[in-house]
């Protein structure tokens, strides 16, 4: 470059600048040197930071290609495994048979901004889907808007089919759906979903929470502790029963007494909760857990535990059950007079209500209540499900009272309640809350002393004896040594007890040497058959229903039968049931 | 005039960039690869848990109680049929049979 044309260049691009330095007298001198050294600084900088970016990246490429780098030549053994995730997770029971799961059904919208002719559209839906109304389909293809449902949750066969018309401005979503295989088998239990996949009713609703949690969790299907066997054995014959006794209806639970675990529970009339908008409400309302009712008899096991375990009586001791009690108005009976002085084996084998009464009455109102709050009677179940009843008891708990709540009326639990408390009597008198979950069986089970082991192998005896020579003899099953206590009841409407409309309840344990499970079954006004010689009692339509359930269920549940001539432990089940005189064995 | 250094530098340049344009379809085809079959994994765990409901729904107990009626000669296991070990030993004529049995059931199984 020339001294000229830098200096026009100078001039140009900064006049003012250069302007400024020519005028000064010292910097005169310099004026041709100064530019060149300028345009050499600058080089330098330039040529600096160039070089610096150089260093960095040929550093980086030493870093990657001789150092390793930091994470960037890792070798991907494996990309990560699709992993099929649903909205809901799965329910099985205690052996892992599937009971609710959810299935894709992709559900059928339009898109009315598409549609090139609603009507031909709508033709041809509905070879589809028939239950669609033609009218309805047009004027949501022809409504505002661009997405409009048409039909949710398809089958596999329908979304072929509309598929295979190809219609224009029709899609799909995909969507799940919750399907119970079993149907109706464990709809109460269970209860059922929305279609938006939330639970509405039963365990569905009570642990939505925790089968909807969107954690990896999720993935581990709900290990419930019914079993599908003793479920379909126990409302197969609750069923039979109904249709035999044109039964209102029905309800049934088994319950492992030294867990709590319930193994099955059915309530008639039921549901499909595939379609459970199908039924009314009486097949939706859970018998077993919601409905309360005065339960009759079966009340008494908890009264004569009571009386023995505060050692108010004896077995040996008893009361005179020749004359009704006359009380406030009111006359308690017994339903099988002997009308002479019974034992307390007798009074329970029996089922003599003035004697229960009367034991009750020694025992006193203060411990009374608080011997069944102990058991539980007074407060909801706890266990995983939105239908738990409350008990009904009395308001202002006078003596009547506590005379009527001794054999059972008066108070009203649900039948939850009832085979609590009697797993409570017969497992050694601790009481566990009942759950509807599989337990791990080494996680310890936590539960409260209710009355002492002794006590419990007396009660245990005195219900074997019912079975052997008492109200409950058609539970009897050959092999195995049931105990149980029948319950017959006059139910209440409108204020008064209504004498052929009855309750009949039986709950029984077996076997009762070292009882292992509970079973309840409960009828719900049955009426008489040529069969039963027209008794509608717990004995006679309660009781053979739970004899065949136990006699289904046992071998199914590994319980070994015992003859019961060289049963062990059969001397601890023989009673003096005559305390005065005679020696009965129980067997 | 271009030196003989120059010359490879180029050509190491152009063979780089063909290595690295085939490495990087490889890369591709095989990420397509991945795709399809994670899809194709997803659709058999899912035709997988179709079966699974459906493999329950024909479990039905009420459908198997019916089918063993209609085509088996199979009854349910009553409790006659279910036999403790040591009341049947208690029968058995042989009574080293019965001696060896006692010893297995009670733990103590040394000859």
């Amino acid at each position: 470059m020339t001294d000229l044309a830098l200096r026009s260049w100078r001039s140009g691009a900064k006049p003012d600048y250069f302007a400024s330095r020519a005028r000064g007298p010292v910097l005169s001198e310099n004026r041709n040197r100064r530019p060149l050294e300028t345009a050499r600084t600058r080089l330098l900088v330039a040529g600096a930071v160039f070089a610096l970016c150089f260093a960095v990246l040929g550093s980086r490429i030493i870093d990657l290609s001789l150092l390793g780098g930091a994470d960037a030549n890792r070798p991907t053994a494996h990309a990560p495994t699709a992993t099929l995730t649903l909205a809901r997770a799965d329910i099985v029971d205690r052996n892992g048979t599937l009971l609710a799961t959810n299935l894709p059904a992709p559900s059928l919208y339009v898109d009315p901004t598409m549609v090139l002719d609603a009507e031909e559209a709508a033709d041809k839906l509905r070879a589809a889907l028939p239950e669609l109304d033609r009218d309805t389909i047009i004027q949501r293809a022809t409504a505002g808007g661009r997405f409009v449902w048409i039909k949710r949750n398809l089958t596999p066969n329908q979304h072929y089919e509309i598929n295979r018309l190809g219609l224009p401005g029709f899609g799909f979503v995909r969507e799940e759906r919750r399907v119970y295989p079993h149907g109706p088998l464990f709809a109460h239990a269970l209860g059922f979903t929305g279609v938006d996949n939330h639970g509405l009713s039963g365990l569905e609703k009570a642990i939505d929470e925790a089968l909807s949690d969107p954690t990896e969790a999720r993935r581990a299907p709900v290990a419930l502790s019914f079993d599908v066997r003793v479920q379909h054995a126990l409302h197969d014959e609750l069923s039979a029963a109904v249709a035999d006794f044109r039964a209102k209806g029905a309800a049934g639970i088994v319950l492992d007494v030294d867990t709590g675990e319930v193994l099955a529970m059915v309530s008639l009339p039921d549901f499909d909760p595939n379609a459970p908008t199908l039924n009314t409400a009486a097949a939706h309302f859970n018998r077993a857990s919601l409905g309360v009712y005065e339960l009759g008899s079966t009340f008494k096991t908890f009264t004569t535990a009571m009386a023995l375990d505060y050692g108010v009586v004896g077995l040996n001791d008893g009361y005179d059950a020749t004359k009704p009690i006359r009380i406030a108005g009111y006359a308690i009976r017994d339903d099988h007079p002997k009308n002479r002085w019974l034992s307390v084996p007798e009074i329970f084998v029996y089922s003599s209500n003035i004697g229960a009464a009367k034991m009750a009455a020694d025992v006193g109102t203060t411990r009374q209540r608080a011997f069944l709050d102990k058991l539980g009677m007074f407060a909801p179940i706890a266990i995983e499900l939105p239908e738990t009843g409350r008990p009904l008891t009395p308001k202002h708990w006078r003596e009547i009272n506590t005379l009527t709540v001794a054999f059972g009326h008066g108070i009203a639990v649900t039948p939850l309640h009832l085979i609590d408390g009697f797993a409570t009597i017969v497992n050694g008198g601790i009481r566990r809350a009942p759950t509807l979950l599989k337990r791990d069986l080494d996680a310890p089970t936590d539960g409260t002393q209710v009355i002492r082991p002794e006590t419990s192998a007396i009660m245990r005896r005195l219900l074997h004896l019912v079975v052997t020579d008492g109200t409950g003899k058609q539970a009897a099953v050959a092999g195995y040594l049931v105990g149980g206590k029948t319950g017959t009841a006059e139910k209440a409407v409108n204020g008064r007890y209504k004498n052929n409309a009855l309750l009949s309840t039986f709950v029984a344990a077996f076997p009762m040497n070292a009882p292992r499970y509970a079973v309840l079954a409960m009828l719900d006004e049955p009426r008489g058959n040529e069969s039963t010689f027209g008794f509608a009692g717990a004995g006679w339509t309660a009781a053979p229903v739970v004899g065949r359930v136990i006699s289904r269920i046992a071998p199914l549940l590994g319980v070994e039968p015992v003859n019961e001539e060289i049963a062990p432990g059969r001397n601890d089940l023989v009673v003096h049931i005559n305390g005065r005189s005679r020696q009965l064995a129980s067997f | 005039m271009i030196r003989p250094a120059a010359l490879i530098w180029i050509g190491l340049v152009v063979v780089i960039a063909v290595v690295l344009f085939l490495v990087k379809y490889e890369v591709k085809s095989l990420d397509d690869e991945l795709a399809v079959l994670q899809q194709d994994t997803l659709a058999q765990q899912e035709a997988i848990h179709v079966l699974r409901a459906e493999w329950s729904y024909l479990n039905r107990p009420e459908r198997l109680a019916d089918l063993a009626e209609r085509h088996l000669d199979l009854e349910p296991v009553g409790p006659g049929q279910l036999v403790a070990f040591d009341p049947w030993l208690e029968k058995t004529p042989n009574r080293s049979a019965a001696e060896l049995g006692r010893k297995i059931s009670s733990g103590r199984t040394e000859p």
